[in-house]
């Protein structure tokens, strides 16, 4: 009952109105409001009126437009950086340490053997001394006693070959090994895989138009000597061969490309490791494991600050690169050990072996420990960030840990776990942590994996693909080799991978000497001998053995932070601060403007109904013809429809019933304008209006 | 009335020019107090108590000060910077890496030029050290040495000191003389000079006036025969035309064995030469000259720039260099390789890698930091064809200094317009004035290092080298070999301390981007202004107006206003007393005008404005007004303060 009488209430006082005019409105916010300048207006003579009247709209403009760049600002999400730099008890970082090559000679020769011979001979053919300077890699069949053995289907797979370029706008390809086919591919590809980017690349060498010309020249039968192509001006300095690797779709096709190599040595390394590579992938993960460098011969000595490590505390992850690496404090299994002093005393010193004699001979030329300082959980790419640490010195590796923690989005484009990047994370076998090296190679194993229908095999395989080789994929090698220098599939990757939002860094400072000293390396070699090997004899030498200290600089850390330049608090205080400059505002005033034009729009409504109102009324009263209302009476109409409606609506009249309302109504009672003071309807009728309006 | 008198009042008529209402200034300013929007005034008014005034006086006016104190430190903090770093995983533009072997010149074909010069050296050598080098790859001539005039130590010679005394046995004659002269110490000797008797050193002598010499004293006679070598080298190299140089120097098919950029190969027509004065020719990778810059899109060693160097040990000057091995450099494509200064040395017989980590930073110009866009705003002329860095301002600088004091210009930086290299012929004076000028450019007397700035952005590449052994002892039978062959030389195997393996690669395509933003705009102060003003005062723009206006322009008029009246009464006064005539109604009317007070207008009220009648009975309840008693007692003003005022009153 109570609710119904309230809702009578409410829709009586709806259609009453505020129960004043616009004007009156007006005048009264400018009195009352908070905001400065309106008061000014009324308050004023008439010309400081005007004056006050447009400063105030001035000034509400400006304030409308300063709002619009503050805002403006806020939705741009700038960040500012904080530095800080000290020394603070960190986590050491955790440290791979790889040979940098992977698999021992000894052990692997086995299946490296034909290949070792056929690039052996190879070199035999290209590097032999010939008359004047053309050389001319004979070429000889199978007959040949010299060729024996040598398993040229291998070779044939992926062959090398010579492009003679005497000619130059007319290169012939010479094979090096007389195959029995007399028509070595004709090679009519417009293979310019070779071309860098911008064009200017030497020598495209795609094969001539009429690649028969070739294989005319090449093969003329039994010749153990093919007539040397065309004698050339011998003193241009031009090179006149250079080596190539023939990359073919499948085997016998004509989809061929020449990749090409201004160095011979360039060129065995590659095609050794793309011959490798196919020859190591069919091998069985725990055989190649086992192929590598185990940990207890390659980590001859360990000290973690002053407690004794040894190769137990490593980890071991096959790396695809460089075979058995160790990981020291990968934190993976334990809690990662933290260091609390700076300086090389209190950090990790290790003794490692590298035995260079037991290198790979075409697989990688350089020689030394490859080693990378990384986060805990993460895997390491030691390719990008490894460094190198030399046989026969002392390496000491200062380390800063430079971090770098940002915020997402929307502040930045980067993402916290990689959760939301769209690559399949194929080091996530590992259990190591998202990067974005990792996101990449991922993106172009995913890649291979689609377009050549096998996974190259140094990176993790996508289920259910197999690593490539020569034999179930013959074409692999064309494929990977277009692929790889495909920039549209590397823009793609780049695209699609995003970087970490905390990306820490280790800034080393490497410094090296020789180690051990001549007058100190005759003991050091005998027990570190007998240590590993449990033999009185030296079985280490200067170009094995290598010493790591890496440590904490005296300052460890230099992060820098993001922190949001323009949170909601200072947009709100900018905002207040703009409002309150220019006019004095605050929120209030915003709300009380806001009444007004409720109140106005109330007002508008009502005269709207009572305009219409008094339309129809009209019409009502043209059919009698009585005279016309008195301008008084229409005033009133118009003035006071709330009060006529509630005429309509039977309520006894106004007067009365407000006096009756008042007293018992709940709440804030009504504003108690001059205007809205009770009195008489005709006392305040059409003369306070005719004077208002 | 006269028409100019009718005018005039009907423009006061019209345009009535009324002063304020308060016609006294302590009325005034009570009437600020309570009309204004500033929060503190009021309170001084309507508190009651002398004690409670006062400190709302206080109050007030520590409000006030506070306003302007923070409103002054926002101002002068207004020019500060704020750094943001970003970080952007993209593909990269490759630097430029410019490679140079440290022995700028074949040795060989060097010899019709510095023959003389380096029998002269040994000849030092062996009168000083008492050792002649027996197995020298020059070619011996001992005995020519008494036939050929030994101008080279007749020019500058140099000199054994017996102790620190001032005697000094010369190199050519071999008699001891007097040394007068200011002396300056190279190295610092002066340190240990106690103890070591055999200093050498030499001497440099103003030509013009032979009596004023500089004595340059080395402790070490390594370092003292090196310089003097170098100063007689400059002056036969400044000789020498720059084609006949590039000639002498290493070619790229010398220097440069194989390449490989990006997994792909590549050789000497991506490299552009570059002839530098110290190191002859050097040669730059991606240098941009042909208009594209390449770019890395993947990290690692593999697809970096990878080269083999051919350096040619055997070919080295001795007495010029005695390091081995080759020098590189990663720039800007825009920027000038300051080899001799910034360059990293590459190792023979070892594998160099340099992994990358790029960095662009920016700074804020004027009024932010003094530092320059362009380089335009430097009153120094850039020598160099490259952009502008402060290594080039200051060489610049020091170049032209040489070139206004000396009259040529040195060796080892650019030549200004019409200006030629110092060479001993054409300028016998040169090397005097070179050093004396370079003392004063390192003491910062030249005023170098005022004139000079740094360039507000620069790109640096952070780079972390290591070494790995290379060839391997197993490979390195065949990497040999094949490295001959590429080079071409079919019988004699290369010997693998010639050789230099160097990788240059991005470690990953983070690009770095620290740059200042201005921490204030215009809006942000403004806004810092107003909420000083707010939580202070609650003021405004709008009370600073009122301030502004009642202050000085109100407080002025009425202080004008009192004195006209002063001056008037005091004519009229002075007029009554001549005529003893009554006041006349001009005065009256004047009065009117001018103060309002007189008039019967008030201020405009709620209610006056609406010319509202006002309520007969105010029976309705409403809110009382604060009922502040003080109010009542203000009798002048009552009028004006309607809406604080009970309504009743009236």
């Amino acid at each position: 009952m109570n609710v119904k009488k309230y809702f009578v209430r409410a829709l009586h006082r709806l259609q009453k109105g505020p129960g004043y005019t616009y004007k009156e409105l007006l005048v009264w916010y400018c009195d009352n409001t908070n905001t400065h300048g309106p008061k000014r207006i009324i308050k004023e003579g008439p010309k400081k009126k005007v004056i006050w009247f447009f400063l105030t709209l001035l000034f509400a403009s400006l304030v409308f437009w300063q709002w619009g760049i503050l805002i403006n600002t806020y939705l741009s999400y700038n960040v500012t950086s904080s530095l800080s730099i000290g020394f603070k008890t960190m986590k050491f970082p955790a440290v791979t340490v790889c040979n940098a090559n992977p698999f021992k000679y000894s052990e692997v020769k086995h299946l490296l053997k034909e290949l070792d011979k056929l690039i052996e001979a190879a070199l035999e053919r290209i590097l032999q001394p010939t008359h004047g300077d053309t050389i001319t890699p004979l070429l000889l069949n199978g007959s040949d006693n010299a060729s024996e053995g040598l398993d040229l289907a291998l070779w044939n797979q992926i062959p090398l070959v010579l492009i003679d370029e005497h000619d130059k706008d007319n290169p012939v390809i010479v094979e090096i090994f007389e195959t029995n086919r007399t028509a070595p591919g004709n090679g009519t590809s417009p293979g310019n895989g070779t071309a860098l980017e911008n064009g200017i690349s030497p020598g495209n060498v795609t094969a001539p138009g009429n690649g028969t010309a070739a294989g005319n020249e090449t093969a003329p039968g039994n010749g153990t000597t093919a007539a040397p192509p065309a004698p050339s001006n011998t003193t241009s300095e031009e090179k006149k061969y250079k080596l190539a690797v023939k990359l073919c779709s499948h085997q016998g096709s004509n989809n061929c490309t020449y990749r090409n190599f201004t160095s011979a040595a360039q060129a065995v390394t590659e095609w050794y490791i793309l011959q490798s590579t196919s020859i190591l992938s069919k091998v069985p993960l725990q055989e190649r494991i086992r192929m590598g460098y185990q940990a207890e011969d390659m980590i001859l000595a360990c000290l973690y600050g002053a407690e004794p490590c040894n190769y137990k505390n490593f980890t071991q992850i096959y790396h695809p690169d460089h075979g058995n690496c160790y990981i020291f404090n990968w934190g993976m299994d334990k809690e990662a050990l933290n260091s609390s002093n700076p300086g090389a005393e209190f950090g990790l010193k290790l003794i490692l072996d590298i035995s260079q004699q037991d290198y790979i001979p075409y697989l990688s030329s350089a020689a030394g420990a490859r080693l990378m300082l990384h986060q805990q959980k993460s895997f390491p790419f030691l390719k990008d960030q490894g460094i190198y640490a030399m046989a026969g010195t002392e390496t000491s590796i200062g380390v800063l840990v430079d971090e770098l923690e940002r915020m997402g989005y929307p502040y930045s484009d980067c993402t916290m776990n990689g959760s939301d990047v769209p690559v399949k994370n194929l080091y996530s076998e590992y259990n190591t942590s998202y990067s974005i090296q990792a996101c990449l190679r991922s993106c172009f194993q995913n890649h291979m994996a689609e377009i050549c229908g096998c996974g190259h095999y140094m990176f993790p395989l996508p289920e259910g693909v197999t690593y490539c080789n020569n034999d179930d994929n013959p074409g692999w090698a064309y494929c990977y080799s277009s692929l790889r220098s495909s920039i549209r599939q590397r823009q793609i990757c780049i695209d699609s991978c995003k970087e970490t939002c905390n990306d820490t860094q280790y800034k080393m400072t490497i410094s090296m000497a020789d180690w051990p000293s001549e007058a100190s390396e005759d003991w050091i070699f005998h027990i570190l001998s007998y240590e590993r090997d449990m033999s009185t004899n030296v079985t280490l030498d200067r170009n094995g053995i290598i010493k790591l200290n890496i440590y904490f600089q005296e300052y460890n850390y230099r992060t820098i932070s993001e922190s949001a330049a323009t949170t909601i608090v200072w947009l709100l205080s900018s905002l207040g601060g703009q409002f309150g400059f220019w006019m004095g505002g605050s929120v209030l005033c915003l709300i009380e403007f806001g009444e007004i034009i409720i109140d106005s729009l109330w007002i508008t409504v009502i005269n709207i109904i009572g305009w219409c109102k008094g339309l129809k009324q009209k019409r009502a009263q043209a059919r009698y013809p009585d005279a016309p209302p008195t301008v008084s009476e229409l005033v009133e109409a118009h003035t006071n429809l709330g009060f006529q409606h509630e005429e309509a609506g039977a309520v006894p009249s106004h007067g009365t019933a407000r006096g009756e309302a008042l007293p018992p109504e709940p709440g804030t009672p009504p504003p108690n304008y001059d205007s809205l003071r009770v009195r008489p309807l005709d006392a305040l009728g059409p003369d306070s209006d005719a004077e208002t309006e | 009335m006269a028409p100019g008198k009718k005018i005039t009042a009907r423009i006061k008529r019209t345009l009535p020019v009324r002063g304020p209402q308060a016609p006294t200034l302590s009325e005034l300013m009570r009437w600020y107090c309570l009309n204004t929007n500033t929060h503190g005034c009021r309170r001084i008014v309507v508190s009651r108590g002398r004690l409670r005034r006062f400190i709302w006086i206080l109050l007030t006016l520590s409000a006030v000060g506070l306003i302007l104190w923070q409103c002054a430190e926002l101002l002068l903090n207004y020019y500060s910077a704020s750094v943001s770093v970003t970080v952007q995983f993209q593909k990269l533009p490759f630097p430029a890496v410019t490679i140079c072997n440290i022995n700028p010149y074949k040795y060989s074909s060097m010899k019709d030029y510095l023959s003389e010069l380096d029998k002269e050296t040994k000849k030092a050598l062996e009168t000083f050290y008492g050792f002649s080098e027996g197995k020298s790859k020059v070619r011996r001539s001992a005995g020519d040495w008494n036939e050929t005039e030994s101008h080279f130590s007749r020019q500058i010679p140099l000199l054994k000191f017996e102790d620190f005394s001032k005697t000094a046995t010369d190199l050519r004659s071999g008699r001891k003389r007097k040394i007068e002269g200011s002396v300056f110490h190279k190295d610092s000797s002066i340190v240990n000079s106690g103890d070591s008797n055999d200093i050498i050193g030499f001497q440099l002598c103003d030509a013009n006036n032979s009596s004023e010499c500089a004595l340059y004293t080395f402790s070490s006679g390594v370092n003292a025969i090196q310089e003097w070598y170098k100063l007689h080298y400059m002056n036969i190299m400044a000789q020498i035309p720059l084609e006949t140089k590039e000639e002498l120097s290493y070619s790229a098919d010398d220097l440069l064995l194989t390449c490989f950029f990006d997994g792909l190969s590549c050789d000497k027509r991506h490299f552009t030469r570059f002839h530098h004065p110290l190191h002859g020719n050097c040669y730059t990778f991606n240098s941009g000259e042909n208009g594209t810059i390449l770019s890395t899109s993947t990290g690692g060693s593999e697809y970096g720039l990878q080269v083999v160097l051919y350096i040619d040990e055997a070919d080295y000057n001795p007495f010029l260099v005695t390091s081995t091995g080759a020098k590189i450099i990663v720039h800007d494509q825009d920027e000038y390789p300051f080899i001799e200064d910034i360059g990293t040395e590459i190792e023979t017989a070892a594998a160099t890698s340099i992994g990358m980590h790029f960095t662009r930073s920016r700074k804020l110009s004027k009024p932010y930091s003094d530092c320059t866009e362009t380089g335009a705003d430097i009153p120094v002329e850039n020598l160099y064809n490259k952009s502008y860095s402060l290594q080039i301002c200051l060489h610049s600088c020091f170049q032209k200094a040489m070139v206004e004091s000396c009259g040529c210009a040195q060796y080892t930086q650019p030549l200004p317009a019409g200006a030629e290299y110092c060479n001993y012929k054409k300028n016998p004076n040169w090397m005097y004035c070179y050093y004396r000028l370079h003392e004063k450019f390192v003491k910062e007397q030249l005023g170098c290092q005022q004139i000079c700035k740094d360039a507000c952005s620069f790109k640096e590449w952070a780079l972390t080298t290591s070494i790995a052994q290379w060839p391997s002892v197993v490979s390195e039978d065949w990497m040999l070999r094949v490295l001959s062959w590429d080079k071409g030389q079919k019988i004699n195997k290369l010997n693998k301390t010639d050789l230099a393996n160097l990788m240059v690669f991005y470690k990953d395509l983070n690009e770095r981007f620290i740059s200042e933003n201005p921490t204030n705009t215009l809006v942000i102060l403004l806004s810092n202004f107003g909420g000083q003003l707010g939580l202070w005062m609650s003021c405004s723009v709008v009370c600073v107006i009122e301030i502004v206006e009642v202050f000085f322009i109100d407080s002025l008029s009425i202080v004008m206003r009192r004195q006209w009246q002063k001056a008037k009464k005091w004519w009229n006064d002075r007029k009554r007393e001549g005529s003893g005539k009554p006041p006349q109604v001009g005065d009256v009317e004047r009065q009117g005008h001018d103060n309002p007070v007189c008039i019967d207008e008030d201020l405009p009220t709620f209610n006056t404005a609406l010319r509202l009648p006002l309520p007969q009975e105010s029976h309705l309840p409403r809110t009382p007004p604060p009922n502040y008693s003080t109010l009542r007692l203000e009798t002048a003003f009552t009028e004006q303060l309607p809406d604080t005022l009970e309504a009743g009153q009236h």
